[in-house]
């Protein structure tokens, strides 16, 4: 059984990554954020714009998108900022849960400057606390990973792809946690994610996730089925949505569906897991993280660069010529399993080396070029 | 024999070119499954990337790719043709 060294946190769950969350409920506390971020060391901020005069759904999913990050295992500890206070505490009360240090700090009454002082004294012993805390080895069946292709062209079906499906299957055999998503892109192969899904009653709920989208794309006179494959996917080779929806979903392994998971739902069961993202990279991975992954594997063909604040994101890309025009973004090349100097097999022992390193706390490229995406998935409209 | 293309599962009928195949050229393919290696002689260009027919395909038979079906034909292809959009079709629309 393979290990990697993590952070264990108070409530069993073991975090790759040991940061000090400062947490903005809004937009009119973003600035706050930023300046704690900048006064004290190791701390990191995720300004967005929203949390004010959202209502039903859409505010629920903010507020688990934010409580959700400061969840993670990947947080020691974490400082909320709000303009009022009830709403901060709410926030503060869920992360509070999994017994982690957290603070509720709110601006009506104080201002920017005393609230941003009060802020940055608590950070201040935070960072003291959290760098006291130490990595210990523990089995890779702590670990939540997810994944995400974007970008995508004809290396990922073929090669990056069912690299990582290699690797989620090994996990899965290992006891671990995998969650895949990117709902829209399951479009042409939704009745063989439905066959994997293993109950009738996972089946039924993921299919009602597949339907109810289709309805929102119908809902808005938009076509996305026409459009797809892209006029760039068919120059690239591909003739068929559903030839598209299978590169894809080979990110997934070959596991049974043990869990369906709506927007920042944190897994309950082990093994292979669905959740319910838009495709859109920064909104899917911040959807994972905030379901408390601690690990993320990335593939592309033409090269998105996207990151995450507090789960580093393993890049990875079949293509030769996106690794070598823009080789700082990647954490591994398996241009090598096109060219035929090694198989599929061997190419899932590489990238399943660099999750368990990253895992132990070898720095990511998203992580060293300080690519930190944050992007909250807005439902509809705010009041 | 150059390996000039891959394929994604045994079941399938069309392996993927990892570099551009020209015609007349014979070429091996490695079954990315099971590791084993086949060859055939392409019959005409097909791309990096493009699908080549690994066997006869009637018209209106389905495409397995990645052991599923991803598509079906619009004409009857040769093994060794190129297939794309111009042969095969989505099954949704």
């Amino acid at each position: 059984m393979t290990t990697f060294r993590g952070y264990e946190r108070e409530n069993g769950r073991v975090g790759t990554r040991n940061h000090v969350l400062i947490i903005p409920l809004d937009d009119l506390s973003n600035s706050v954020t930023m300046a704690v971020e900048n006064n004290i060391y190791g701390t990191r901020a995720i300004p967005h714009p929203y949390g004010r005069l959202q209502f039903g759904r859409d505010l629920d999913l903010t507020f688990k998108t934010l409580s959700g990050m400061g969840r993670n295992p990947n947080v020691a500890s974490a400082v909320v900022v709000g303009i009022e206070d009830q709403w901060t505490q709410k926030i503060a009360d869920s992360i509070a849960e999994t017994g982690k240090r957290v603070e509720a700090v709110s601006i009506e009454g104080n201002g920017d400057l005393k609230t941003i002082e009060k802020a940055s004294r608590i950070a201040r012993d935070m960072v003291k606390e959290s760098s006291d805390k130490r990595r210990k080895e523990f089995d890779v069946s702590n670990l939540v990973v997810s994944t995400k292709c974007g970008e995508s062209d004809t290396t990922s079906g073929l090669a990056s792809n069912p690299t990582v499906g290699v690797v989620f299957d090994r996990l899965v055999d290992e006891g671990a946690t995998v969650i895949f998503g990117e709902t829209s892109e399951l479009t042409g192969a939704e009745s063989y994610v439905a066959r994997k899904c293993a109950t009738p009653e996972l089946r039924q709920k993921f299919q009602k996730i597949f339907d109810d989208y289709q309805k929102d794309v119908t809902k808005e006179g938009a076509d996305l089925l026409g459009s797809q494959p892209t006029k760039g996917n068919i120059k690239g080779g591909l003739s068929t949505i559903e030839e598209k929806a299978y590169g894809n979903i080979q990110k997934a392994g070959t596991k049974p569906i043990l869990g369906v998971l709506d927007y920042a739902e944190e897994p309950k069961v082990k093994g292979l897991n669905y959740m319910n993202t838009s495709s859109a990279a920064a909104e899917a991975v911040t959807l994972f993280s905030a379901a408390g992954a601690v690990v993320h594997l990335f593939t592309t063909g033409q090269g998105n660069i996207v990151g995450n604040p507090i789960e580093p994101v393993v890049k990875t890309t079949a293509n030769p010529k996106t690794y070598k025009s823009m080789t700082e973004h990647f954490d591994l090349d398996l241009s090598g399993l096109l060219n035929f100097e090694y198989d599929l097999k061997e190419a899932g022992n590489r990238l399943y080396n660099v999750m368990v390193k990253t895992a132990s706390g070898t720095l990511t490229a998203n992580e060293i070029l300080k690519h930190y995406e944050f992007a909250i998935t807005k439902l509809y409209i705010s009041a | 024999m150059v390996n000039k293309f891959l394929i994604h599962a045994k079941e399938d009928y069309v392996g993927v070119a990892t570099d551009d195949i020209r015609k007349d050229e014979t070429v091996e393919g490695t079954y990315m499954d099971t590791n084993q290696k086949t060859s055939l002689k392409a019959i005409e260009d097909v791309s990096l990337g493009h699908k080549i027919a690994l066997r006869d395909i009637k018209k209106g038979e389905k495409i397995i790719e990645y052991g599923e079906p991803v598509g079906q034909a619009t004409k009857d292809i040769k093994k060794g043709e190129h297939v794309h959009v111009h042969n095969i079709k989505t099954m949704r629309w």
